[in-house]
């Protein structure tokens, strides 16, 4: 049975949480916590925040985006691009591509390529019946807007009107799977969760730079896991503050 | 005093607030009419003005020229998709999307879309364009769809947005609706939009509750208006009761002076 009980206990936590972290005080602007916060917890350079790496991964997701509802890929980069484009009129990392020489386009496009076939390869096709839907953007005001948790999962599908819980929230990164691709599956699940109420059944990570792809079935202990790793993201914001 | 409520969104909270409508629905007379036109023929126009919650909420802030994108395709790609897989038993809601998207594309070859109509705009993608757009209006669809699932009462996709044109006053109202639901002798509007909802979300319900009233040929109010956000997981209601009907009639009139005095602004 789909479990519509455990979010409002989530939410508590948070709150509390929140609370000891803050206290009476309110940040001038709101805390926002995003998956990427959890994914990268040190301040140590990451070769995935690169523009190259971050344009890769968009990339990568508007494959995604167009082979959930069945278009057939032919060209990986000039269609993932061609929907960005449509998507994003202008932006810092619009401007980034634009500016790459011959070299630097031909190793995006080979990078992107490489990437796009594995995710194809491991996808296979996507029924209808099994809703997906990409994209699925998520946040939730907490504290009286003091935190603000922001989500983007990138392929979801089943349905939280069923009795049994079906949903399934997949995650696509380029980068090899470690540590923080955990954290950012738990996170998915706790956001998904106190959006809709419903706890999800699973919540996956597909990495293309390896072909692995890990999975977890939800329950409270995640749940509960995910909202301390949210607390200490909370927690270090507000000290950088 | 106004009914506004907030909730969060999910079925239970939703099925309550349906069934929790009041019963006596409000009717706008004549009478209400006639002033409302009054009241609106008192504030000049140059121009053909198009008032919406949206327009109400941005407190009459024009906003730049509307361009179509994937997101703002969804919505009339998507609602129309609905519709027609619950006329087609069978027909995913894919199938359905791309058949919405057929009949833009048909009616663009044919000649009979207008220029910068969403037929046209879709005749000069390329085909991963569509795709993309597919997607989107997908997402719209299916969460739409799964809403609509959650209310236990009888319940029909609109067949379009209420407007309602204000005589002799050059103005034309557009409420959006998206699911109304039949309660015995009333009705209860449901209301989607992206993103979360702003300081401004309950005027922006209050006026389409005020355009949905008018809008009606007897000026039959619905009992609740519920505006869903299901990105940020939570619904607002209002009950159609006279005071929020006035309100709402007020924030529409205040939005048409707003843009008048920045016409004039910009003219002088």
């Amino acid at each position: 049975m789909a479990d519509v009980t455990s979010a409002a206990g989530m939410r508590s936590i948070l709150e509390d949480g929140i609370f000891e972290v803050l206290g009476e005080t309110r940040p001038v602007s709101s805390l926002v916590i995003r998956a990427s916060s959890l994914r990268h917890q040190s301040s140590v350079a990451d070769i995935s925040l690169a523009p190259l790496s971050r344009v890769r991964g968009i990339l990568v997701n508007q494959v995604l985006r167009l082979l959930s509802i069945g278009a057939h890929v032919v060209s990986p980069f000039d269609e993932a691009l061609g929907a960005w484009r449509l998507e994003v009129v202008r932006s810092e990392l619009v401007d980034f591509v634009d500016q790459l020489d011959g070299d630097e386009r031909a190793r995006l496009e080979t990078d992107v390529t490489a990437h796009a076939v594995t995710l194809m390869r491991s996808l296979g096709d996507l029924p209808g019946s099994w809703r997906p839907r990409t994209a699925v953007r998520a946040t939730q005001h907490l504290c009286s807007n003091a935190v603000i948790l922001r989500d983007i999962i990138d392929l979801m599908v089943g349905t939280t009107s069923s009795e049994v819980a079906s949903v399934a929230l997949f995650d696509v990164t380029t980068s090899p799977l470690g540590e923080g691709a955990e954290r950012a599956m738990r996170y998915h699940a706790l956001v998904q969760t106190l959006r809709t109420s419903v706890v999800p059944l699973r919540t996956s990570c597909f990495s293309t730079a390896t072909g692995e792809m890990w999975s977890l079935d939800v329950d409270t202990d995640i749940l509960v896991r995910s909202t301390y790793e949210v607390l200490d993201a909370i927690e270090r914001l507000w000290r950088e503050q | 005093m106004t009914t506004l409520a907030h909730r969060r969104n999910t079925p239970h909270e939703l099925n309550a607030l349906i069934c929790g409508a009041p019963r006596t629905p409000i009717t706008l007379t004549d009478e209400h009419r006639r002033s409302l036109s009054a009241r609106f023929r008192a504030v000049a126009s140059d121009t053909h003005r198009r008032l919406d919650a949206w327009i109400v909420e941005r407190a009459g802030k024009t906003s730049t020229g509307f361009q179509w994108s994937p997101a703002t395709a969804r919505r009339v790609l998507a609602t129309g998709a609905l519709r027609r897989s619950a006329r087609h038993q069978g027909l995913s809601l894919i199938e359905a999307i791309n058949d919405e998207i057929g009949d833009q594309l048909a009616r663009s070859t044919s000649g009979f879309a207008r220029r910068g109509s969403l037929g046209d705009w879709l005749s000069g993608l390329s085909a991963t364009g569509i795709a993309l757009v597919t997607a989107e209006a997908a997402n719209w669809a299916i969460q739409s769809a799964e809403i609509a699932e959650w209310v236990s009462c009888p319940w029909r996709f609109a067949a379009s947005d209420a407007y309602y044109d204000v005589a002799r006053a050059r103005t034309t109202l557009r409420g959006r609706r998206d699911l109304e639901v039949e309660l015995d002798e009333s009705r209860v509007i449901l209301r989607l939009r992206a993103g979360s909802p702003g300081k401004s979300a309950g005027p922006g319900l209050r006026s389409d509750l005020t355009i949905e009233a008018l809008a009606h040929p007897d000026g039959l109010a619905p009992a609740r208006i519920i505006g869903i956000w299901p990105e940020a997981g939570v619904c607002l209601s209002v009950d159609g009761t006279m005071d929020d009907l006035r309100s709402g009639a007020r924030d529409l009139v205040r939005t048409a002076v707003v843009q008048r005095r920045s016409e004039g602004a910009r003219a002088a």
